[in-house]
């Protein structure tokens, strides 16, 4: 691991102006990614993890009125500061790539998977030549484990099964060796026996390349075998984040705890769940102290202020009064 | 009092790049879904589980075979008997953004069922509409609103107080919770629950969350390319797994533990297709203790000593010692 981190995002807020109201969909948060380390964001709907990684990216959608304020460096460069151009040409593929949920979405069904994987080499000028770059195509769908790559490269999107496509995806991802690589719910869409596929291919990439990987997940036993490290977000903020297993064996924070109980896991049967009262709050109308309160079971009147970051040993930190009592 | 499945099948023709094809997308299905259990089915993508529940519900007929209501094939009923089952028979659906329709009210919603059945007075109507939310944890003034004022657990409540509307005996539940939040989906896992226990409701349960089958249900079946491959009590498939599909299922699910690491089986990438379905056991190119007569025939669905049912070579067939 270097000194320097990865990726260093600090403060980063990400706020769309809407004709209704301001959203903040990422309200001030601060991680690091280092080298061939696996980061989990694990959160529900609506909580910014999506938005913070294609802030990262800046590719938010256009008309979405978003500014972005705080920093985000990659190798120690400024990200924020570059513009659009830069950003396609130098960062989105050759640093920075994403693999999102849905392989039937982020695949175009005219295009062959041939056309489709070739074009980063293409683009960001790999090889010369269209013949060098399907030769270069082949070689990537073979990384990702498809068999008769020089076949399938004729073969269009809806010829492929669902984790075939997501192996696609995967291969336009790591076509420039990206040092980041963001994936965003990757098999959320797929069966359970191509999950673990695509969660050992990740493994297997990351192992090869030691490329820095940012997992986003709503589901926290997904991310269990595969992270190094867990930030749990709520209403735009981090509120947990330490190594996986802190997280798993000793979650501190009420909302992590609730995640972890209010879901059934294989193997322990019980009558009831632990379910959590209420409703996430609305992004456009947050309340000023802590995001989770209303529908905490151990709320105090403190937790009408914010709570600072309070680091309970090992990089593990939570923002809750509870820990920063003690 | 119960569903029955027996033998049914369901094919649909397609045409493909080669001509016409047949679809075989339930195969001699057999299962009993008795009265005040959770029967679930479970599956990949594509192995029939949806076609099974529309058979159930009559949206689709069966190509062979029949699915029996108390004795009685919905084949042969009368229409007055049809119009008594799809009263005793409701469904809920994964997304509830989809099934609710945006331009009514819940209430329309809510009494839609209750109208094409019977014509109560208004007093009673709207008491019914008041019971119903109640029972579902909702507010009685929810019943004005239209769906987009409610989150997506919300309407997941609407979409159970309708199937509740016309007290069923039997609730077809589609994927019910994978639409939801996380921090929602124990609210309404918990609603199903009590309400199974109050009404005395049978579930017919569809999930690909292996988790949440085994939390729910009472009995299992794992279905494979249309055919029941194993099934039994939900403790027996989840503790002792006896068909290696259903090993293989299992061992693929994650758990919140840092240190279990899923297991991908060898050659696990593809599902098969119900378009042309393998010769012999339809699992035999995945499986890892493949033979020669796994090619040939397709085993049958035997009772093992445990009671379950299972249909592989290596536990039913003259191969069985081998295990």
């Amino acid at each position: 691991m270097s000194a320097t981190p990865l990726l260093q995002v600090e403060n980063l807020q990400t706020h769309l102006h809407l004709r209704r109201g301001v959203v903040k969909a990422v309200d001030g948060i601060s991680f690091e990614v280092n080298e061939g380390e696996t980061l989990g964001i694990v959160g529900e709907s609506g909580s910014g993890k999506t938005m913070t990684c294609l802030s990262i990216l800046q590719l938010l959608p256009i008309h979405g009125g978003g500014k972005i304020a705080g920093s985000v460096r990659l190798d120690g460069e400024e990200l924020l500061q570059l513009g659009e151009e830069e950003m396609a040409r130098r960062v989105r593929g050759p640093k920075v790539a994403m693999i999102s949920q849905d392989p039937m979405t982020s695949l175009n069904p005219v295009f062959t998977v041939g056309d489709q994987v070739s074009r980063p080499f293409l683009y960001h000028k790999l090889v010369k030549t269209v013949r060098d770059a399907m030769v270069a195509a082949a070689a990537g769908l073979r990384r990702v484990r498809i068999p008769s790559p020089e076949r399938r490269l004729k073969s269009y999107p809806h010829q492929f099964s669902g984790g075939m496509r997501q192996r696609v995806v995967t291969a336009m991802a790591i076509a420039c060796s990206p040092r980041l690589l963001i994936a965003d719910e990757p098999t959320t869409a797929l069966d359970v026996t191509i999950q673990v596929q695509i969660m050992s291919l990740l493994r297997s990439i990351q192992n090869d390349s030691k490329v820095g990987i940012i997992l986003i997940t709503h589901d926290l036993s997904i991310v269990a075998g595969l992270c190094h490290r867990i930030a749990v977000m709520y209403a735009g903020r981090i509120i947990e984040t330490g190594k996986v297993r802190d997280i798993y064996r000793n979650a501190q924070h009420p909302y992590t705890q609730a995640l972890l109980d209010a879901i059934p896991h294989l193997g322990r049967k019980r009558r009831r769940l632990a379910a959590i009262p209420g409703q996430p709050p609305n992004l456009m109308d947050l309340p000023n102290g802590c995001r989770f309160a209303p529908r905490c079971p151990r709320r105090m009147a403190v937790c009408d202020e914010y709570p600072p970051a309070t680091d309970v040993g090992g990089g593990h930190t939570v923002n809750c009064w509870l820990a920063a009592k003690q | 009092m119960g569903l029955e499945l027996r033998n049914l099948s369901k094919h649909f023709s397609v045409r493909t790049d080669q001509g016409k094809a047949t679809v075989r997308a339930v195969e001699g299905v057999n299962l009993e879904i008795p009265a005040g259990q959770t029967v679930a089915l479970v599956g990949e993508s594509g192995c029939g589980k949806t076609t099974i529940a529309k058979l159930a519900l009559m949206l689709e007929q069966p190509s062979s075979g029949a699915v029996n209501f108390d004795g009685k094939s919905l084949g042969e009923m009368s229409r007055s008997e049809i119009k008594d089952y799809r009263r005793q028979v409701q469904a809920v659906f994964q997304d509830p953004y989809a099934s609710l329709n945006p331009r009514l009210t819940v209430r329309r919603i809510i009494t839609e069922p209750i109208l094409a059945h019977y014509s109560p007075d208004r007093v009673t109507l709207n008491a019914r509409v008041a019971e119903l939310l109640e029972i579902v944890g909702l507010p009685a003034a929810a019943a004005d609103l239209y769906p987009h004022e409610f989150s997506g657990g919300q309407r997941q409540r609407i979409a159970i107080a309708r199937a509740l509307a016309l007290n069923p005996k039997i609730i077809i539940l589609d994927e019910p919770i994978s639409a939801l939040d996380v921090s929602i989906r124990a609210q309404v896992l918990n609603l199903l629950m009590d309400i199974q226990e109050k009404f005395g409701l049978t579930y017919l349960l569809i999930a690909h969350d292996l988790a949440l089958v085994e939390h729910l249900s009472t009995r299992v079946a794992v279905i494979y390319l249309g055919s029941v491959v194993e099934c039994g009590p939900s403790e027996q498939i989840f503790s002792a797994p006896q068909h290696p599909y259903t090993q293989a299922l299992l061992n693929a699910v994650p758990r919140p533990d840092p240190d279990y690491v899923p297991k991908a089986a060898d050659g696990f990438d593809d599902t098969g297709s119900a378009l042309e379905p393998p010769s012999g056991c339809k699992f035999h190119p995945r499986c890892p203790y493949a033979m020669a007569v796994c090619k040939i025939d397709n085993p049958p669905l035997l009772k093992l000593p445990d009671g379950r049912e299972a249909a592989c070579h290596l536990l039913t067939g003259p191969h069985a010692a081998q295990m």
